[in-house]
């Protein structure tokens, strides 16, 4: 039934019972799964927990909590944890009758841009095992590219969800920040952290994002403001509507993303839509932004990862101290360390002022430039990565490098407006490209409404990776 | 913005994380290399900006709830005895 599996999951819920659909999905894990390493953990008949009665079968990021099962966050010091509660996102999407498929591969703590920080070894791309699925949320694009499941819950800081989304061909949301309980969502910074949906259309997206968008008392940083409807523009076209294209993000791109983007735009003006020129003029020093401020706040929420609660304690520890320094030096991979050192230094005394204080008031500025420009224009348009897959290992020694596949999507994230990256195309070598579609807080139904009408014209999605 | 050894130590004391020299030889390394990247920051001019936003997350009423189950929490505990989380002797231990 691989061809279920092609369908869009709002089309194929309607033609088998949600049992099959389920088995679809586990038969698909076991034949695929082998080699792309989407999962780290599947629901299995044996252990008695298989969902009978799901009319989504779904994937969640293992960094999100779903009571009875692992929650790794794809690092050691959480290898043998299982969660006692669910995430709000999971409750909604159970009340929804989502079945829980399994827990997907992701960088330690969702730190990374490859999946290459897994403790468990990386996921691969599913158009070309040799390269990576991007990161954070790889396991989940990957799952979702190889027709594994119709649709999975990632998480996004800087670009989390969108950029794998954009190396594996499917479409990746980031919504608006407050939009989606954060509760369960293991924190790694938690001003821009937000759980994100990846799926093969649009429609699909929206249908998922409708399940777990809304307020929640438990997340006092979830907004109060009511959902929206978001399938209502769904086929409404793009005419008439404003996109900006960030001139200080494009500008300097060349080669065939630069081709594949300007085709993209294209695309938008046939359909009648009216596309000029923006300027963000700080959007260059994002990513320096970024990585002061997530890792600061990240320094600080995985400080409770100390061996006493929960998660790994050292075998060789002795005192109080050695439970601490011991379990998280036996615990913590590189990159996890990496960040935590630079957030920790960050915040440090004598230089809190420079690189924190700093940091945030150039965010400020760039989410006023944002804002001004959201005056202008209804979207803004950038490619949703610079250039499509690369191989693995290329970027692992060079923690900077990695930094800067995220480029064009952090800057959503420091500013807290939602994002969409929708499949544009194919490289000289048959590697997915991407757009990404950025709107003001709370325009998820307008983001959808445009990505939507790019996905009709162009139809990308259907294009699946032979494996 | 230069790290060395012994200001790598002092993070790492302060981030609770224990290295090797040869380990910190390679975090100062790293450090200095994508601290010199943010350091492009200076180039910004920062007067009259916040650096805060401007909307405050909103509290909550400090009011008890029900939280998780002492046996659940307990599942997940390195070590646990009679309802508590068990550690080395804080003082006067080794």
């Amino acid at each position: 039934m691989s061809d279920l599996l092609d369908l869009p999951w709002t089309v194929a819920r309607d033609q088998v019972s949600p049992r099959e659909y389920v088995d679809a999905c586990l038969r698909a894990i076991e034949e695929h799964d082998e080699k792309v390493h989407a999962f780290l953990h599947v629901v299995s008949g044996a252990a008695g927990s298989q969902p009978a009665e799901g009319r989504l079968p779904v994937a969640i990021k293992d960094n999100i909590v779903a009571t009875g099962m692992p929650t790794t966050c794809g690092s050691q010091i959480l290898r043998d944890f299982v969660s006692p509660y669910d995430a709000t996102a999971v409750t909604r999407l159970r009340a929804a009758r989502a079945s829980i498929v399994g827990k997907t591969n992701l960088d330690e703590f969702a730190m990374g841009s490859s999946t290459e920080h897994s403790a468990f070894g990386p996921a691969r791309n599913p158009w070309d095992l040799s390269r990576v699925c991007g990161g954070s949320s790889g396991g989940s694009a990957a799952a979702v590219a190889s027709r594994m499941v119709p649709a999975a819950l990632g998480s996004e800081t800087g670009g989390s969800v969108r950029q794998p989304a954009a190396l594996c061909g499917v479409v990746g949301l980031k919504p608006t920040y407050g939009r989606v309980s954060r509760w369960g969502l293991v924190a790694f910074a938690s001003s821009l952290d937000q759980i994100g949906v990846v799926t093969k259309t649009v429609r699909d997206c929206a249908e998922v994002f409708q399940i777990i968008a809304g307020h929640d008392p438990l997340d006092s940083t979830s907004s109060t403001q009511p959902a929206g409807d978001y399938t209502a523009d769904l086929g409404a076209g793009v005419k008439g509507l404003r996109f900006g294209i960030v001139r200080e993000a494009v500008g300097q791109l060349g080669g065939e993303v630069r081709v594949n983007f300007d085709a993209a735009v294209d695309v938008l003006r046939r359909g009648g839509a009216v596309v000029e020129e923006a300027s963000i003029p700080t959007i260059g020093y994002a990513i320096a932004i970024y990585y002061i401020v997530a890792n600061a706040e990240a320094s600080a929420n995985l400080s409770r990862f100390d061996g006493v609660r929960y998660g790994h304690r050292s075998e060789r520890a002795r005192t109080l101290d050695e439970v601490y320094f011991d379990s998280r030096g036996e615990g913590f991979g590189a990159e996890v360390k990496r960040r935590i050192m630079l957030g920790t230094f960050a915040l440090s005394s004598g230089y809190y002022d420079a690189y924190y204080g700093r940091a945030q008031r150039v965010r400020a500025k760039l989410r006023h430039e944002f804002a001004e420009s959201f005056r202008s224009f209804d979207y803004l348009l950038t490619p949703t990565t610079p250039e499509p897959a690369f191989h693995l290992g290329a970027k692992t020694e060079d923690p900077l490098s990695m930094y800067l596949s995220d480029v064009f999507t952090a800057p959503a994230n420091l500013v807290g407006i939602p994002a969409i990256a929708v499949p544009s195309g194919f490289s000289a070598e048959g590697l997915p490209l991407s757009l990404q579609i950025m709107g003001p807080h709370f325009g998820e139904r307008a983001l959808f409404r445009a990505a939507d009408f790019f996905e009709n014209e162009t139809g990308y999605w259907k294009r699946r990776p032979q494996l | 913005m230069k790290i060395d050894r012994d200001e790598a130590r002092r993070i790492a004391d302060l981030a609770h994380l224990e290295f090797d020299d040869a380990g910190l030889d390679r975090m100062a390394a790293e450090m200095t290399k994508i601290l010199t990247y943010i350091d492009q920051l200076r180039e910004v001019n920062v007067e009259e900006l916040e650096d805060r936003d401007a909307t405050a997350t909103p509290m909550r009423a400090d009011e008890p709830r029900p939280s998780i189950d002492r046996e659940l929490a307990a599942r997940n505990a390195p070590a646990w005895r009679d309802g508590l989380f068990v550690v080395p002797k804080v003082i006067g231990g080794e």
